[in-house]
């Protein structure tokens, strides 16, 4: 197994900061993107790419590698940051975010190192890692696990429980789904848009093992990690259901649906990093492009 | 080439379909074929019989059985996802585009029962837009297959593509048109009948139609070409121009709607290269209803005997927008590429 340079709890809590700083960067300097849903799942994303996945940057295909599957695809800045600050391209790539030929808004994986699949759509993820399951039982391959990330909202797909039913008719135990629950969806809440409650009981009546964990504890996640890994196999799927609040960093975003599509202004920005930097305790460092940029003709605030 | 009607009873092709499933999946260890609980019907089940632990089932779960198929694709095999032609590219169409088409995996998608011969189930059932729909998304090939032989040979050269691949299984016994070492190649198709006067433009099943027209048309006096074109995307641009500047005219037959299909394929080149008088045979713009197969290409006007009506208003058209066209042929527009 190929491991990160450095796994002490504060490296990994540096990366949480950093996907969420480069997510905002890319969102502002693209001028497109989702926010609330990138910095929901920054700790999820930091303790898979620095410390649990077996991922090795410098062999993207290789054989023994554990996959995941942004199913929340638009969750894309996050994940776009984590492969970049793991070593999958320069960090510097992802300021071509939604540029022509450059990062796509959703995810082609045809064009980004390290991206497993290609998305956009809500509720597709999970059906492709159980495919990614069954086909490294095929491959007898006990190493390697598939990873799904799936959105609070995009449960309300029919697609995410045909998927959750086949799992557990399979018995893939090397397929660990993880729910960055932050409450919020684009319009409005989950549990006034279509409510998924009681959420751990679907999951368990569908056959799986259900977690429930704070999504932002670092410990919590890496302990869910491992008992996803060496103590649940067990003939049936696991999910982690990771309690997260949308937009968590910056006050204005957080459990505010407002922010779940939205490109701040480059001053918004501004104040916004500055915000990260104090509350996580990094010294004050504000939006690196505020001088360049932006001369486009329009500008696409909001959705 | 087109030859005589050999066997008596060819097989269903849905069984040709099954068998060369067994066929492929002897030579292609990583095959793997998924249904949605119709095997039997669409003889898929073949392969679950020859190949059981390479047989997935997932229930009545269409947009989950191209998921999986996705996932089973990035970890290297070549899956089969298989179900009816209107669950697959009508319920679980943004799982073939966005999961399948676009990061181009290699998933060979087999549509069964198109087109109008379904057994009376009616408009649910009947998948008239499979083609339109299909080849509109980029990197998905799309293929319609004239007979038992070109079904196979379809399929055998679904295998050397890197991609993705839409092919019509039609339920229906077709007559045998291609000998048994019948080659298929994508973008290639090929004239099954010189003439001079009009091309039919045929592909799937109704590419028989399109011959038993032409035989018509001869006791008109009138010299119809046939052309064959299962593969729809990409299509045989050149084998289209050359033949319809020759002819002048031409006609289109296909078994679904010639909404954005197969006519409309055609159409696109000769409007962009070779603007010839065109008829398009296939069913107009309305939902299908439950009837005998005869009797359903008979009230969308279907027959060998509307393909030849069709041809003549096209040659009447012809004559009527350019005389000299009948003589002189249309190279010119050819010419100005």
């Amino acid at each position: 197994m190929q491991s990160p340079p450095d796994v002490t709890l504060q490296h990994i809590q540096d990366m949480a900061y950093r996907i969420r700083r480069l997510s905002l960067e890319m969102i502002t300097y693209g001028m497109w993107g989702h926010i609330g849903g990138s910095f929901s799942m920054a700790e999820l994303l930091a303790v898979l790419y620095f410390h649990h996945l077996r991922l090795d940057p410098a062999r993207p295909d290789w054989p023994d590698r554990d996959r995941l599957v942004l199913s929340k695809a638009h969750g894309s800045p996050a994940l776009y940051a984590a492969l970049a600050l793991r070593g999958f391209y320069p960090v510097e790539d992802l300021y071509t975010y939604c540029e022509l030929d450059g990062i796509e808004g959703h995810t082609d994986m045809r064009r980004t190192a390290g991206l497993e699949s290609s998305g956009g759509p809500l509720g597709m993820g999970l059906s492709i890692a159980a495919g990614i399951a069954l086909g490294l039982r095929f491959r007898e391959n006990a190493s390697a696990r598939s990873f799904c990330i799936l959105g609070d909202g995009e449960c309300n797909e029919g697609n995410i429980w045909e998927a959750a039913m086949s799992a557990a008719h399979y018995h893939l135990d090397n397929l660990i789904a993880i729910v960055d629950y932050n409450k919020v969806m684009a319009k409005g809440f989950t549990w006034s848009e279509m409510s998924i409650e009681p959420f751990a009981d679907k999951w368990r009546a569908f056959g799986w093992d259900a977690l429930e964990i704070d999504g932002h504890d670092i410990t919590a996640i890496m302990g869910a990690l491992h008992e996803a890994r060496w103590v649940r196999p067990r003939g049936k799927p696991l999910v982690i259901i990771a309690h997260t609040v949308k937009g968590r960093g910056v006050e204005i975003a957080e459990f505010n649906y407002k922010w779940h599509t939205q490109a701040p202004e480059p001053e918004t920005a501004d104040a916004m990093l500055r915000e990260l930097s104090r509350r996580y305790g990094y010294p004050e460092e504000g939006y690196s492009r505020l001088a360049g940029r932006v001369e486009k003709e329009t500008f696409y605030g909001g959705e | 080439m087109a030859g005589n009607n050999t066997s008596p009873t060819p097989p269903e092709m849905r069984d040709v379909f099954g068998q060369t499933l067994v066929e492929l999946g002897r030579e292609y260890p990583d095959m793997i074929v998924l249904d949605a609980d119709l095997h039997t019907s669409s003889k898929a089940g073949y392969f679950k019989q020859a190949y059981p632990d390479r047989f997935i089932q997932v229930g009545i779960a269409e947009q989950n059985l191209f998921g999986i198929a996705a996932g089973l694709a990035l970890m290297g095999f070549i899956p089969f996802p298989s179900t009816f032609a209107v669950f697959a590219t009508r319920r679980a169409l943004d799982q073939i585009a966005i999961s399948i088409a676009y990061p181009q995996l290699n998933v060979k998608i087999p549509g069964s029962y198109v087109g109008l011969p379904t057994s009376r189930a009616g408009a649910s059932h009947n998948c008239i837009e499979d083609i339109a729909v299909m080849r509109a998304l980029p990197n998905m090939r799309v293929a319609d297959p004239g007979d038992n032989a070109d079904l196979r040979a379809i399929m055998h050269s679904a295998m050397d593509v890197d991609g993705p691949v839409y092919f019509r299984i039609a339920r229906y016994t077709l007559p045998d048109m291609f000998g048994p070492n019948h080659r298929f190649e994508w973008g290639t198709g090929e004239i099954v009948r010189r003439g001079r006067d009009v091309t039919l433009f045929g592909t799937g099943l109704m590419t028989g139609k399109c011959l038993e027209a032409a035989a018509l048309l001869e006791a008109q006096d009138v010299d119809a070409e046939v052309a064959h074109l299962a593969s729809v995307k990409p299509i045989d641009r050149e084998l289209i121009l050359e033949s319809a500047s020759r002819t002048g005219c031409a006609v289109t037959a296909e078994n679904a709607t010639v909404m954005g299909g197969f006519g409309s394929a055609v159409a696109e080149v000769l409007g962009d290269r070779c603007p010839v008088p065109i008829r398009r045979i296939g069913v107009p713009d309305r939902w299908v209803n439950s009837g005998g197969v005869d009797d359903l290409f008979a009230y969308h006007r279907m027959t060998p005997n509307d393909i030849a009506q069709a041809a003549l208003e096209a040659i009447a058209m012809k004559k009527a927008v350019s005389p000299r066209r009948t003589t002189t042929g249309n190279l010119q527009w050819l010419a100005r590429d």
